[in-house]
């Protein structure tokens, strides 16, 4: 077993090393484990799990995830830990969950057996994130996530969603065409996996309802060698705007594709690999002006530019809707604890239940209050549509939000 | 609608020229020695983590750095025939398929150790680019990467057809027993059937770099469409490949305009099974090689 153990305070590794560490577990069969323990203090520890795939196809998110998550914990401690617990430093336990359900699955139930976990937070990718809340569920620990899945307000008691749902992400994306055009006319195309499908149905059923038409409606399979014919075919359908719901590989070959054939066509590239410094970092000043949608933004309110600031010193990049979002999440476990003044998860999840702040950290998000409903849904959760500007995020949408002007192209 | 299905077409070849480049490797190390590399796709992901490398460390231009990276994989495909694939030749079909298949998966997981996950692209002047022929639109870096490739291609072709190692490659693929009776030393061609495979898929992964993302898994994209170019351009005809690649190229465009954008692959597939259900032997089982 590879164990790596440290101060929260020298948490910060180089990712290559990190990924060399976890990927030759990984080759070796064995699970990966990097506890931060603290070193010395009077009160007992409080161990929170964090659940992040920084191995295998979502590695490039959960890898920001895992240096945002050390982050949190290190600023909660800074500030005192939890004082009603005799400041009680979070010990931070991170578990490499593979970008596999199964891995997902064991690695969550031996988290929470060997660990004493008060709560956890993770996975970020719907397919695990599903599955942890499922064992969390059974385990009665309580667990937050960014994942926006609505299937996990379903029948849960103790899985928590601080961010706005799927269901609200392609409603935003359909409003903001009304930015680019009157007469919004908008070619999908997805890829055939269960998160294109899905996402690609939400904005057709709800298109009508916002005035958009849809002009084209095209599955395509994921990895595609070549994006030209399918690109080709955006043109012959004369929409002025393009929803791509797809994967970072064939989301650079797409907006090469069309800056290729010159075709001008406004693009909303929804959330995911589309609204994370990879992204920039692949397709270059094409990203420009491209719009999205994510549920968090370093951008919102003045804490989340001072945690931007302090994770881009650190890091070299900004803080994305996922790390971003789960600094917020780890404040919000911090919150509940101090409330619960206790380690046990029961008491921490019906804590969590009745948070209701508008301010400091745990309120770090669109609208800047939590309070969560009976499904576990933040009850003032919504997205905001970003706009890429300059090799960085700007928040465009809801007007009242926006802090930025929207960038014509 | 011309316009379009002109477009199709153009757009097929220039990426059918692309799986010629892995197709041809594979049925020539099929041909000759015998085996199935299933590692072919890995090659080119090599190839092109050797552009990007040297095209952000030291600023040289992808296509420029084919140069480098062919001769690198000629090689390493030397040493791959003389240190590994000859010690399994004797012991038939399972070890040989172990063999490919293993170094594929090892060359996969190193990959993802020393380069992790990311995507990486390389930025030319000419990466986003294109020529406008009336209202077609050919794409600079595709363009050169299926100029390239037909060049390399017809390189091997007059190389096969009038050396005198080419003929005993060409000998040793048709009968091989015979052609060593003949005084053909097997070693010999073998490890340059295999470097020259391996050069062209280092090739192929030079050429990708300027319009394709390189990640470690990026192989397995093209070498699929490889290895059903080999079988419908009869296993080891090298020419049989090049046809079949453009062609799948272009099936996959037509299919992707005119069916739908998830059937480009259906067509290519029902392409497959067609020719295999009327030439079991692929669409040039009785032509020279």
């Amino acid at each position: 077993m590879a164990k790596f153990q440290g101060k929260a305070s020298i948490g910060r590794q180089g990712r290559r090393d990190f990924l060399k560490k976890s990927a030759g577990a990984a080759l070796t069969g064995a699970f990966a484990t990097f506890g931060i323990l603290r070193k010395s203090s009077a009160a007992e520890p409080v161990n929170i799990g964090g659940l992040y795939p920084v191995t295998g196809s979502f590695a490039q998110i959960g890898q920001g995830c895992v240096n945002a998550a050390k982050l949190a914990v290190q600023m909660v401690n800074n500030a005192g830990g939890i004082k009603s617990l005799g400041g009680a430093k979070l010990n931070l336990i991170i578990s490499d969950v593979q970008s596999d359900p199964t891995v997902t699955r064991t690695e969550t139930d031996r988290l929470i057996s060997g660990y004493k976990l008060s709560a956890i937070h993770g996975c970020f990718a719907s397919a695990l994130t599903l599955i942890a809340s499922e064992v969390a569920e059974r385990a009665k620990v309580p667990l937050l996530t960014g994942s926006s899945t609505d299937q996990l307000n379903k029948d849960r008691h103790y899985t928590f969603t601080p961010f706005a749902r799927a269901s609200q992400f392609a409603l935003a994306q359909l409003q903001m065409a009304k930015l680019v055009s009157d007469k919004p006319k908008v070619a999908v195309i997805f890829e055939n996996t269960a998160f294109g499908t899905s996402t690609s149905n939400g904005l057709r059923e709800q298109a009508p309802g916002e005035g958009v038409e849809i002009v084209m409606f095209e599955p395509y399979s994921a990895g595609l060698t070549d994006a030209s014919p399918l690109i080709n075919k955006v043109k012959a359908s004369g929409a002025n705007m393009l929803f791509p719901v797809s994967y970072l590989n064939d989301l650079i070959l797409i907006i090469r594709a069309i800056k290729q054939v010159d075709l001008k066509i406004a693009i909303n590239g929804g959330s995911g690999g589309f609204v994370i410094p990879d992204f920039y970092k692949n397709v270059g000043g094409l990203a420009e002006g491209l719009l999205g949608v994510a549920h968090w933004n370093h951008d919102i309110d003045a804490d989340a530019q001072k945690v931007n600031a302090a994770y881009q010193k650190q890091y070299g990049e900004f803080l994305f809707e996922y790390a971003g979002g789960l600094v917020a999440q780890t404040f919000m476990i911090a919150d509940a604890l101090e409330r619960a003044a206790s380690t046990d998860p029961q008491k921490v999840r019906d804590a969590i239940a009745s948070l209701d702040v508008s301010k400091g950290y745990a309120a770090m998000c669109p609208g800047g209050k939590v309070k969560f409903g009976p499904d576990g849904k933040n009850i003032y959760a919504h997205p905001v549509g970003v706009q890429w500007q300059r090799g960085d995020l700007a928040t465009v949408f809801p007007k009242e939000e926006a802090r930025a002007a929207l960038l014509k192209i | 609608m011309l316009e379009t299905l002109a477009q199709a077409v153009v757009n097929g070849l220039l990426i059918g020229g692309i799986y010629a480049l892995v197709s041809i490797g594979v049925t020539l190390i099929f041909g000759v020695v015998k085996i199935v590399n299933f590692a072919q796709g890995e090659f080119v992901m090599i190839g092109m983590y050797i552009s990007f490398f040297l095209a952000t460390r030291f600023g040289i231009d992808p296509l420029l750095s084919l140069f480098i990276s062919m001769p690198v994989l000629f090689v390493v495909g030397v040493l791959l025939q003389h240190f590994l694939i000859r010690r399994v030749l004797a012991l038939g079909d399972m070890p040989q398929i172990f063999l490919t298949f293993a170094l594929s998966l090892l060359l996969v997981n190193v990959a993802l150790l020393l380069f992790t996950a990311d995507y990486r692209t390389v930025e030319t002047s000419y990466s986003e680019t294109a020529i406008h022929l009336g209202g077609i639109y050919v794409p600079v870096a595709k363009l050169i990467a299926f100029v390239v490739a037909m060049a390399l291609s017809g390189t091997l072709w007059v190389f096969l057809h009038s050396t005198d190692l080419g003929k005993a490659m060409r000998a040793a693929a048709q009968n091989r027993d015979v052609a060593m009776l003949m005084g053909i030393n097997p070693d010999r061609v073998f490890c340059v059937a295999v470097g020259v495979a391996l050069a062209l898929a280092g090739a192929a992964g030079s050429l990708l770099m300027p319009f394709y993302p390189a990640y470690p898994m990026v192989g397995q994209v093209f070498v699929l469409m490889a290895f059903v170019a080999v079988v419908l351009g009869t296993l080891g005809n090298v020419t049989g490949a090049l046809i079949a690649s453009l062609m799948m190229g272009v099936a996959e465009s037509l299919g992707i305009q005119f069916v739908g954008a998830d059937s480009g692959l259906i067509v290519v597939f029902l392409m497959l099974l067609l020719t295999l259900a009327l030439r079991p032997s692929g669409l040039f089982g009785g032509w020279t090689r």
